[in-house]
């Protein structure tokens, strides 16, 4: 019997020693230490993303998954660097807007042709994540969301400022003059600060102004590649937040996690933010201890003529060198995106819109946390054309907008800066 | 030295020297000169990082293009008054080099030394685009002045703080060994720890320094995205990071002046600062020039602070050359243009050395 005990284990260990096939993964969302391999329980998308990379170590019998420490702010330069290196991981996230950038350069395997092997039906992906990840006819990814800018809202400031509909829902405004009269009025009532979100570091400032040039039917460049900046539309957009700085309604000089901050505290009504902070915010105003106690999420609002809202896709790709030299890897890394791919509605849980027709059509999908409240994002979600200097020129935007309101750079100044420098990105 | 004596195994002087060296320049040949010549290979190509590495061929010998195109413009003009305060200084330093030398009060190399960089001065901020004309990259040379901005904060920054550290920690008691200690400690901590420490210490809502202000009934700064503040805190950062090594060469400097002096000194009644003004600082010239020119030279190389503390902003006022030449490399692919930045900032370091070099000759 020992030796059956005995030559049993050996022959395990042996079987798992040989089959056990490692995937390397890069990512950014940031650590989670403890995310565990319970993945319907984790808040926040780095503890979410971390279970079920956990549990697809855990459960994909024959593989394990090694994740890789990156660091977001730096993500797509070690990623090219690893490119160019010739050691990209086996799997990494990315965003829809970089495509064009790595896909371009032949460095995305094609999928199309071993998704439905590995268990992905593409079928069942709605259209817009199918774009999302297609390139001159080919998949390069598996897609994961839809995220887009939302506006999070504290209703006790708007209830005090009388800016609440009877259903319960909040007022917000439809116009650059009735933005600056609702933060007049939140002033008034309350002393706080109508808006707050990331002006001084990240783009989410940048994303605003997209969004409010969007709801005016113009954008930063055309298909063709001519920057299109310095115009009437990129005037009034700037203006309309600008308007709130000059009245003392927003603090431009907050970074993402002051401007978060602000928020949580109670001290601003508005938060211009991403899908991403739902269920942390939701869990936050949950929170005895944190000031913000009624927590609502409302679809960006149309100050123009048609809804926009800045969008953005995370999908999942592997290097078309795996593909290539190994088919092994390969398969396995294949394997492990259809397993994120199944976990479709517990990503969704961050706040993110799903792309799987079957998780957006479920019942657990509709019942998560505030989704009703921004259902309308879906139709309104806008992103720039494809370049593959997108991140140079968010760059540049992100720059010369805070010119304009950390460092009293004239906006004519800095819009026809701003063009040309972009002009000069897309003429490459 | 010419009657080489054959040691016990049969090797002269200079074939053990040649052998204890060969590691070293094996090393230094392949990880220093290597790197150093095919990066300034790379800067006459147009080569894009991504696509050469799939396709070796992606590249193309562009020749002084990539210079053209950070550091020039199109219809440049030079004139005398295009940049009147650099110029002034430029003129400036020229008449000082001259009348120094005439006078002599400065040795022909100082006085040579502050002619060129007089001229430079005085030549170089003259050119600017002219009419319909504009810089290829109008971030180049902004982005040179903020690195120079930077260390002619931080060098002397550093400089006297730890000067006066080590005058004061100097000695034997168990406290002052105890502080030596402490101030050295920061310089052991990575440079993400230490912008970690600062970003939470500058942080306008939850920091020490804002809750230090608003107990005080002040409004609190916000340092990292205010462009009056954002280069004052990067350069306090690094002041706190880097003090430790220039205290301890300060130290060895101050702990090498011959006690006599001081005692003869004190009889003349010089103590305490009199003593500090007219006995250590003469004699700790040469360290000083040292710790100066070290300073220089790392500090030209300032990437983490601005890269990881306010991202270059707000509106690029705190953007630093290593900076934008990691951006150009790794986030814009644009290799050759990144290693032409590269090869001017290694110009610009290798003038320092030289100075270093030169100073250091004439004093012996």
């Amino acid at each position: 019997m020992k030796h059956v005990l005995i030559g049993t284990a050996l022959a395990a260990m042996a079987v798992t020693g040989a089959s056990a096939q490692e995937v390397s993964l890069g990512r950014f969302f940031g650590a989670c230490e403890d995310a565990g391999t319970d993945t319907t329980t984790s808040v926040g998308e780095a503890c979410i993303i971390q279970s079920i990379i956990n549990a697809a170590d855990a459960e994909l019998d024959g593989i394990s998954v090694n994740t890789l420490p990156t660091d977001w702010g730096n993500y797509y330069d070690q990623i090219i660097a690893a490119y160019a290196g010739g050691e990209p991981p086996d799997i990494h996230v990315m965003h829809r807007h970089r495509v064009p950038q790595f896909a371009g350069l032949g460095a995305l395997a094609e999928l199309s042709g071993d998704l439905a092997a590995a268990g992905i039906d593409v079928n069942d992906w709605a259209p817009a994540a199918l774009d999302a990840v297609s390139y001159e006819g080919g998949i390069y990814g598996v897609p994961m969301d839809f995220h887009a800018n939302l506006w999070h809202v504290n209703m006790e400031i708007m209830e005090a400022a009388g800016l609440v509909n009877d259903d319960g829902t909040p007022i917000l405004p439809t116009s650059p003059e009735e933005l600056l009269a609702h933060a007049a009025m939140v002033e008034e009532a309350t002393g706080h600060d109508y808006l707050a979100a990331d002006f001084a570091q990240f783009p989410i400032g940048v994303r605003l102004v997209l969004a409010l040039m969007w709801q005016q039917g113009e954008n930063i460049f055309t298909e063709d590649g001519t920057a299109t900046i310095d115009t009437e539309a990129a005037r009034n957009a700037v203006t309309a937040i600008t308007q709130l700085f000059d009245a003392g309604h927003a603090d431009p000089q907050l970074n993402y996690a002051d401007s978060q901050q602000a928020f949580l505290n109670g001290e601003a009504a508005v938060l211009v933010n991403g899908t991403w902070v739902v269920d942390f915010y939701d869990a936050e105003a949950a929170n005895p201890d944190v000031a913000l106690s009624d927590y609502y999420v409302a679809d960006f609002p149309t100050l123009f003529d048609e809804g926009a809202t800045w969008a953005d896709s995370h999908m999942w790709a592997i290097p078309a060198s795996l593909q290539r030299d190994d088919p092994e890897t390969y398969q396995a890394a294949l394997r492990v995106l259809a397993f994120i791919n199944d976990h479709n509605i517990d990503w969704a849980r961050t706040g993110h819109m799903a792309v799987r027709n079957s998780v957006l059509a479920s019942d657990a999908y509709a019942g998560l946390p505030h989704r009703d409240e921004y259902a309308g994002t879906a139709a309104i979600a806008r992103d720039t054309p494809a370049s593959d200097s997108y991140g140079a020129i968010q760059d540049v935007l992100n720059r010369e907008l805070q010119a304009i309101w950390l460092t009293g750079k004239s906006l004519d100044d800095a819009l026809s800066d701003a063009e040309l420098e972009v002009q000069d990105l897309l003429d490459g | 030295m010419t009657n080489q004596r054959r040691g016990k195994r049969g090797l002269t002087q200079t074939q053990a020297a040649a052998i204890l060296l060969l590691p070293f320049l094996a090393v230094y040949a392949a990880f220093l000169v290597y790197p150093f010549f095919r990066g300034v290979w790379i800067s006459l190509h147009d080569w894009n990082l991504l696509a050469v590495a799939f396709n070796p061929d992606a590249r193309e010998f562009v020749g002084a293009e990539n210079y053209v195109r950070t550091m020039w413009g199109r219809n440049m003009e030079w004139g005398l008054f295009a940049s009147p305060v650099m110029q002034t200084v430029g003129v400036l330093g020229i008449g000082l080099a001259l009348l120094g030398y005439r006078a002599g009060r400065l040795t022909r190399s100082t006085a040579l030394a502050l002619g060129i960089a007089g001229a430079l001065f005085f030549l170089l901020p003259g050119f600017h685009p002219g009419e319909d004309g504009r810089w290829y990259d109008r971030r180049f040379w902004p982005t040179v002045g903020n690195t120079i901005l930077f260390v002619a904060l931080a060098v002397p920054g550093v400089t006297v703080t730890a000067l006066i550290l080590a005058a004061a920690l100097d000695g034997e008691t168990r406290a002052k060994a105890v502080l030596r200690t402490l101030f050295f400690l920061s310089q052991v901590l990575s440079v993400t720890v230490v912008t970690l420490i600062w970003q939470i210490m500058f942080s306008p809502r939850q920091g020490l320094i804002a809750n230090v202000t608003e107990a005080l009934g002040g409004t609190p700064v916000t340092w990292l995205t205010n462009e009056q503040f954002a280069m004052a805190a990067i350069v306090i950062t690094t002041i706190w990071w880097s003090l430790g090594i220039a205290m301890i060469l300060f130290l060895a400097g101050i702990q090498d002046i011959s006690k006599d002096i001081y005692e003869a000194a004190a009889i003349d009644d010089a103590t305490g600062i009199k003593a500090f003004w007219y006995i250590t600082l003469p004699n700790l010239k040469r360290t000083v020039t040292l710790v100066v020119v070290l300073q220089i030279i790392l500090h030209f190389q300032v990437f983490g602070q601005a890269h990881l503390m306010t991202q270059g902003g707000p509106n690029d006022s705190t953007q630093v050359l290593v900076r934008y030449i990691y951006q150009t490399a790794f986030r814009d692919s644009e290799l050759g243009k990144a290693s032409a930045m590269a090869v001017f900032l290694f110009v610009i370091m290798g003038a320092f050395s030289v100075v270093q070099f030169v100073v250091g000759r004439e004093e012996e």
